[in-house]
């Protein structure tokens, strides 16, 4: 069945994959989760803030986002990341801004506006009373929600947060647009040069799944041991 | 110490506190009663404004606690207050439960913070406990670190909040007990609360409200002597006859 193809390409070529390509996918995934989780739960307070015009702003661009397809806003960045970087620290030319941070500041403005919508399920699961008790307590805003809200947004929402991260670990794989190297794309350059097609999308579709499937399986693992004790 | 003046609040349209006044001096224990939905809860929340009020002034140790000018979390954190649910912090040990605002608000030493948080602890009978946290423990022992909590901040009142309604029955007690030790030291105290027999030990005045309105303000032995409106009337014989 197997006759006509030609397997050994993974063995030339897999550490190049793993080391390029992998590296460039993870270092992604991993920075574009932080950076993703930190302006998501900036926009989910903006958004249960009580003045309105933060609260609008935030729905504003949560809903922009989440109604944009992401080849469409990772294609939209690279072309004007140049210019609004220019515009930013008022240079007569466009930036030059590498594909990686070009992709970076996509993903990660991107997840935020669905990070965003978890953490505000996760600040909204946290009982009324523990603000009032925090705020009785003379804690300001900003140390009711630092040490008593979110620890207990995130505990509760961990999982889901982690989803959402697979997700996200899988969506890179759209920085092909743009002839990013991850690791799709340093397999699709083998698969294109050795004519080798089959072989190479079969290799990256069992190296996604394998991740992706421990990821999950991970999580479910995380679910049980997090919970906070009631 | 704490004076309420003409406090009305409206929900949108619907007006849950009518034109309330009343007066809680230094070293008073006042118990506020009422059928639910009265707006016991609603006031004692305005007193440290967890609750905003449109109309009235509310004064804590001459401090307006409607001025928007008002450093409202350091007004707060001179006021104590207990909940009907208890609110401890569940994801942070009892002892951390104790100390956070300690350091954080008033800036202790962590050390220092521990010691006040252990020595109230201790006075409420849970020292074996300080490293559980809170779901580790049953409702009489929360509400009893609850208290502990409100007290490691020096408060100069106490606000409760309905602190025995969320308990079952064989812990009311505990709970009571630590409270009237409290009012006998001489603590300013504002309780909302059903338990009346508090309210007998330990109260120097009882206010009774009714949809919104203060009905009876007047002390101890007027109120369960002779209540003057009916409305009490009615509450009192409800409540005491069981």
């Amino acid at each position: 069945m197997f006759a006509g193809y030609d397997f050994d390409v993974i063995q030339r070529s897999w550490v190049y994959l793993f080391r390029d390509g992998m590296t460039f996918t993870l270092t992604l995934t991993a920075l574009a989760m932080v950076g993703g989780i930190f302006f998501g739960t900036l926009l989910a307070m903006m958004r249960l803030s009580r003045f309105s015009i933060l609260s609008y702003a935030a729905g504003g661009y949560v809903n922009l986002m989440r109604s944009l397809p992401l080849v469409l806003v990772i294609f939209w960045f690279f072309f004007l990341v140049p210019y609004i970087g220019a515009w930013l620290i008022g240079a007569k030319d466009p930036v030059k801004v590498g594909s990686f941070m070009s992709c970076l500041i996509t993903f990660t403005m991107f997840e935020a506006a669905y990070y965003c919508e978890i953490m505000r399920a996760g600040i909204q699961s946290v009982a009324r009373g523990q603000v009032w008790a925090g705020y009785a307590l003379g804690l300001n805003y900003w140390l009711t929600m630092g040490k008593i809200v979110l620890p207990q947004a995130f505990r509760n929402m961990l999982p889901v947060l982690l989803t959402q991260t697979v997700i996200l670990f899988q969506d890179t794989s759209l920085v092909y647009v743009i002839s990013a190297t991850d690791f799709l794309g340093a397999a699709a350059k083998v698969a294109n040069r050795d004519y080798r097609l089959v072989e190479m999308y079969t290799f990256v579709a069992a190296v996604y799944f394998i991740i992706s499937f421990s990821l999950s399986l991970l999580v479910k693992q995380l679910q049980s041991r997090i919970a906070i004790i009631r | 110490m704490i004076s309420i003046k003409n406090i009305s609040k409206w929900y949108g349209s619907f007006q849950v506190l009518t034109d309330c006044s009343t007066e809680v001096k230094k070293g008073e224990v006042v118990v506020v009663c009422g059928p639910s939905g009265s707006g016991k809860s609603t006031i004692i929340k305005c007193v440290n404004a967890l609750e905003p009020f449109q109309k009235g002034e509310i004064n804590v140790d001459g401090i307006s606690v409607g001025d928007p000018k008002t450093d409202l979390p350091k007004l707060r954190s001179r006021i104590g207050m207990v909940f009907q649910n208890f609110e401890l912090f569940p994801h942070l040990s009892v002892t951390e439960n104790l100390t956070l605002a300690q350091i954080k608000v008033l800036g202790r030493t962590p050390d220092a913070a521990r010691d006040k948080g252990l020595k109230l602890l201790d006075r409420v009978g849970l020292m074996a406990h300080k490293d559980k946290f809170p779901g580790q423990l049953s409702g009489g022992q929360q509400q009893r670190v609850a208290i502990a909590r409100a007290l490691s901040m020096d408060p100069i009142a106490m606000l409760f909040d309905e602190p025995t309604s969320a308990l079952d029955p064989e812990m009311i007690n505990e709970v009571l007990d630590v409270m009237v030790q409290l009012a006998q030291e001489g603590m300013t105290m504002m309780v909302v609360t059903h338990e009346m027999g508090f309210a007998k030990r330990v109260a120097h005045r009882v206010i009774f409200m009714d949809a919104g309105k203060i009905i009876e303000d007047c002390t101890k032995d007027d109120f369960f002597g002779a209540p003057r409106s009916e409305r009490a009337q009615l509450f009192l014989s409800k409540i005491l006859h069981h």
